[in-house]
């Protein structure tokens, strides 16, 4: 199940690559560099369903206290810290020829940021706490204040930016949606999901293997 | 005893407890102390700039207090072995959070009243009619600090690098309260109504509200064990 | 002309497959380790 989900990530990744090269277009503006778009931008979207699963998860798991519950909002945590990182990173690459700079505090990064450390705070609590149950227990409680954080971290931060301050540079992601950017870069949105839950699905069968071990 | 009696007579204890050794008290106090002579040191002689950064400086250090006055508020529980006894307690844990969060919030107050009298003495500041507003703006802020504050400090009482953990978890959930808290005092202390910056106090006013509802939902499952 | 930055996509896509990969590679590890540790007869409890 898990090696069938992996191979068919591994294809997805390689048709994904080959279009954001050949299908997809020169950009008119910024030319090639562009391209970063097409793995930028599904990072960033896969580690937000990442934390939503992580969020979901840990609600479950306070609920059922089923230990399943816990291995995916566990591995979710952590491929949703890796994703938003490399997001963050390739974003700031991305950044640098197009804006001038590798880094803005606009509400879009400050807010994707602020997220990164978050969840970054959950996994270094996960790994502070020796007791499983109780890295379970208290990381779910964490989830949840975080999920639930993520509003009010967005509209503060994009009150902080817009009111009474006129809207700052042009976003590298401006682009009108013609269908040979379009669908390449659906192909690799889904090419990144499926790679999420890959990662997940073999980060939870450690997560047991591990567990097993321990018993 | 019931549910409202029992939080009171958490907030009771600790206070009564920091009233004898004011030891947090004393720390918070010096440390106030400490910021305002730095503040003075790098920034005193330049009035314009001081008024331009005074609104982040105030709250920068209320939150560095805060952070000392949360990060031990599990402390004596802690130190004396009283933490079976916390874990112990019958009915439901939430009484204690709240107990937490009222001593909390009393010693907070105390202090970043302190430190505004401090600033506004020493750097001879007017605050004038943005006295009122500032004083909503200070209350609003300070609990959305506790309320997620104390419920972290359970959370980190008993871990591994406790005293680093704790603000790394706590800052960036409180970014909404800091973003909200230093914008509404900016705007205030240039004169404007509080009604110019409600935006902001809604927001605290919703921050606050789902911190504490969720705070108080999951003590229970932090003090199961 | 405007200059294409063919290093910057490079950095940006190196780096992921990179990274991503390392990824890969670390959760196979660890899956073999306790595969080994595993299937060895555990420890009589008591």
């Amino acid at each position: 199940m898990v090696r069938t989900l992996g191979w068919l990530t591994a294809v997805g990744l390689l048709v994904g690559l080959v279009m954001a090269f050949g299908v997809a277009p020169r950009e008119v503006t910024q030319g090639n560099v562009q391209r970063i778009m097409y793995v930028h931008v599904p990072l960033i979207l896969a580690s937000y369903v990442a934390f939503g699963v992580l969020a979901l998860a840990s609600i479950v798991y306070l609920v059922r206290r089923d230990a399943a519950a816990d291995r995916v909002a566990h591995a979710s945590g952590e491929v949703g810290v890796l994703f938003v990182g490399l997001g963050i990173a390739t974003g700031s690459i991305w950044g640098k020829p197009t804006w001038g700079t590798w880094w803005t505090w606009d509400a879009r990064l400050t807010s994707v940021a602020i997220l990164f450390v978050m969840y970054l705070g959950y996994l270094l609590l996960r790994g502070s706490i020796d007791d499983p149950e109780r890295a379970a227990r208290y990381s779910a409680v964490l989830g949840i204040v975080a999920a639930l954080d993520i509003p009010l971290v967005h509209f503060s931060v994009y009150w902080w930016r817009t009111l009474h301050q006129p809207p700052s540079l042009m976003k590298p992601g401006g682009f009108t949606g013609s269908t040979s950017i379009l669908w390449p870069l659906l192909v690799n949105l889904l090419a990144f999901m499926l790679l999420y839950a890959y990662f997940v699905a073999r980060r939870v069968r450690v997560l047991r293997a591990e567990a097993e071990a321990a018993a | 005893m019931s549910w409202a009696r029992r939080a009171l007579a958490v907030a009771w204890k600790d206070l009564a407890v920091e009233r004898r050794s004011k030891e947090t008290l004393n720390a918070l106090v010096f440390f106030s102390l400490l910021l305002l002579f730095v503040f003075q040191f790098t920034l005193g002689s330049d009035r314009e700039r001081l008024a331009a950064v005074l609104p982040g400086v105030l709250w920068l250090g209320f939150v560095l207090s805060a952070l000392l006055a949360l990060g031990r508020t599990f402390l004596v529980e802690r130190e004396h072995d009283c933490w079976e006894g916390l874990l112990l307690a019958p009915g439901d844990k939430s009484a204690i959070y709240l107990g937490k969060l009222v001593g909390n919030l009393a010693l907070m107050l105390l202090v970043e009243t302190l430190v505004l009298a401090l600033f506004i003495v020493f750097f001879d500041i007017d605050l004038g009619r943005a006295m009122p507003g500032l004083l909503v703006v200070m209350l609003l802020g300070t609990l959305g600090l506790a309320a997620v504050g104390t419920l972290f400090a359970a959370m980190t009482a008993n871990v591994r690098a406790r005293e680093l953990l704790f603000p790394v978890l706590l800052l960036p959930v409180q970014v909404p309260v800091l973003l909200a808290t230093v914008k509404a005092t900016e705007g205030l202390l240039l004169g404007e109504p509080l009604a110019a910056v409600a935006h902001w106090v809604k927001l605290l006013v919703a921050a606050d509200t789902v911190y504490v509802i969720v705070s108080l939902l999951t003590f229970d499952v932090v003090l199961e064990g | 002309m405007i200059a294409d930055n063919w290093g910057f996509v490079a950095a940006a896509y190196g780096l992921t497959a990179l990274v991503l990969l390392l990824y890969w590679r670390r959760l196979a590890k660890r899956e073999r380790e306790l595969e080994a540790l595993n299937q060895q007869p555990h420890a009589p409890r008591r």
